[in-house]
């Protein structure tokens, strides 16, 4: 069936369990689809536009007062929604770093923070995680004085990903940020994994500011996300706009220059507000998301061979999982190679596996029901036995 | 053209909604439990209401 101009209509998500890492916190709900259907005009949230002409004034559709909602529910002072969580890194790396200036990442940071960084002309040092994957107090306090000998000063700031995208391994954000602060470094804490998929707290967390991704965590359509500040950061990152047009002496009211202006004006806004009160609740009932996450993993880790590289118990429901000494094993000898993992998953209606994938690869059990959970670890089990491979019971 | 031919047309597209949402809860089986087949009669009920409805104002 086709949607048009050649566009497949997608069905991933109805005829499987989709289990694709990155896809499953970003799944919409039945709202979110509905309003997206009455959004889907380019600049339809314009329509009661009226001074002062800014997104987060506009009350109907109630966008002023998703940004206070988010605000609080993030325990931050304010917010901005922004084309995903990249550009709210972009957006604070523009504002605290020039020209050579040194900025602290991880070892395990997103490829999109280094880019932030890249573009703003800062320098890239990363606090490397532990033989456990696991990013330190201890290890960025090292760095930062390396960083300090190196350039005779402290980094400008700090982007710390609470749960990595490698692993998604949970990383002490809190002792970091108080590490950071003792340096006044600003701290951008990473939360496309986690806001929107369980509890966040940013006073608590001590950082500087909050970035979430609609589209990964918040059950809203693509390119979306949040940034969110501290009052002190606030009048930092969202400064209005100063300049004035030579000739016609133009100047543009409070619009602001990180934001270029308003952000997202249609489809992806309403359909990040249509899940949020959806959102919210469900980050409150994470402990029964990480139940399902154990059914499958324990099944994986029952299979002879398999281990998971992620820390262990699971605290996310993204695991990385090393099956080279189970599912790629069969794959050395099976005539579909290292297909037939993603083959035989989806003949038993299961996707999101990387097709090919058998030695070390990533999954994501997030939105799955009880039901769906138990069928795909069911699913594992039965196509490692129907391989000849050892399962423990 | 009515403001009510406009409406139908959105209700029937949520309920259509409601009931895709639905095939991803169950999804590969789509094997309905009582409750959801009681909630899928329900939906496509109140879908056959909106069509019939959608009939009366955009045909007469």
């Amino acid at each position: 069936m086709r949607c048009g101009n050649g566009i497949e209509a997608r069905q991933v998500d109805e005829l499987f369990i989709n289990i694709d890492p990155i896809q499953a916190g970003g799944r919409l709900t039945a709202d979110a689809m509905k309003a997206v259907v009455a959004y889907g005009d380019g600049y339809s949230v314009c329509d009661n536009c009226r001074k002062p002409n800014r997104l987060d004034y506009i009350t109907k559709p109630p966008i002023a007062e998703f940004h206070r909602d988010v605000a609080k529910w993030l325990n931050m002072d304010a917010v901005r929604t922004v084309p995903g969580a990249r550009r709210g890194f972009q957006a604070v790396a523009q504002t605290y770093v020039n020209k050579g200036d040194p900025v602290l990442l991880t070892s395990l940071s997103h490829y999109t923070e280094f880019l932030a960084v890249e573009e703003a002309g800062g320098i890239a040092r990363e606090i490397p995680a532990n033989e456990q994957k696991l990013v330190t107090p201890d290890a960025a306090a090292e760095k930062i004085e390396a960083v300090r000998k190196e350039f005779g000063r402290a980094p400008v700031l700090a982007f710390i990903d609470h749960v990595d995208y490698s692993y998604g391994n949970m990383h002490d954000v809190a002792g970091i940020a108080k590490v950071a602060h003792q340096y006044d470094i600003p701290v951008a804490y990473n939360g496309a994994y986690t806001v929107g998929i369980l509890p966040v707290d940013g006073k608590k967390l001590g950082v500087d500011f909050v970035i979430g991704s609609g589209h990964k965590s918040m059950a809203a359509p693509a390119p979306s996300g949040i940034l969110a500040a501290t009052a002190e950061r606030e009048k930092e990152v969202f400064r209005t706009t100063g300049i004035t047009g030579d000739v016609t002496n133009r100047t543009f009211g409070i619009k602001e220059p990180e934001m270029m202006g308003c952000t997202l004006m249609g489809a992806t806004l309403v359909g990040m507000m249509a899940s949020f009160p959806h959102v919210k609740e469900r980050t409150t009932r994470f402990g029964r998301e990480l139940e399902n996450h154990r059914i499958v993993t324990e099944a994986l880790l029952a299979i002879e061979g398999t281990t998971c590289l992620s820390e262990y118990p699971r605290k996310h429901t993204m695991t990385r999982i090393d099956t080279r000494g189970s599912f790629d094993k069969v794959a050395e000898t099976h005539k579909k190679r290292g297909y037939y993992l993603q083959s035989a998953l989806e003949e038993k209606g299961i996707t999101g596996v990387i097709p090919g994938a058998t030695k070390v690869w990533k999954f994501n059990t997030y939105g799955t029901t009880r039901k769906q959970a138990e069928h795909v670890a069911r699913s594992f089990l039965e196509i490692a036995r129907e391989n000849g491979l050892a399962v423990r019971s | 053209m009515s403001k009510r031919a406009v409406d139908m047309t959105f209700q029937a597209i949520y309920t259509l909604t409601d009931l895709r949402i639905l095939l991803r809860e169950t999804a590969p089986s789509h094997a309905f439990d009582a409750d959801q087949k009681a909630q899928v009669t329900r939906l496509l009920e109140n879908l056959e209401r909106q069509v019939g409805s959608l009939k009366q104002e955009m045909l007469k």
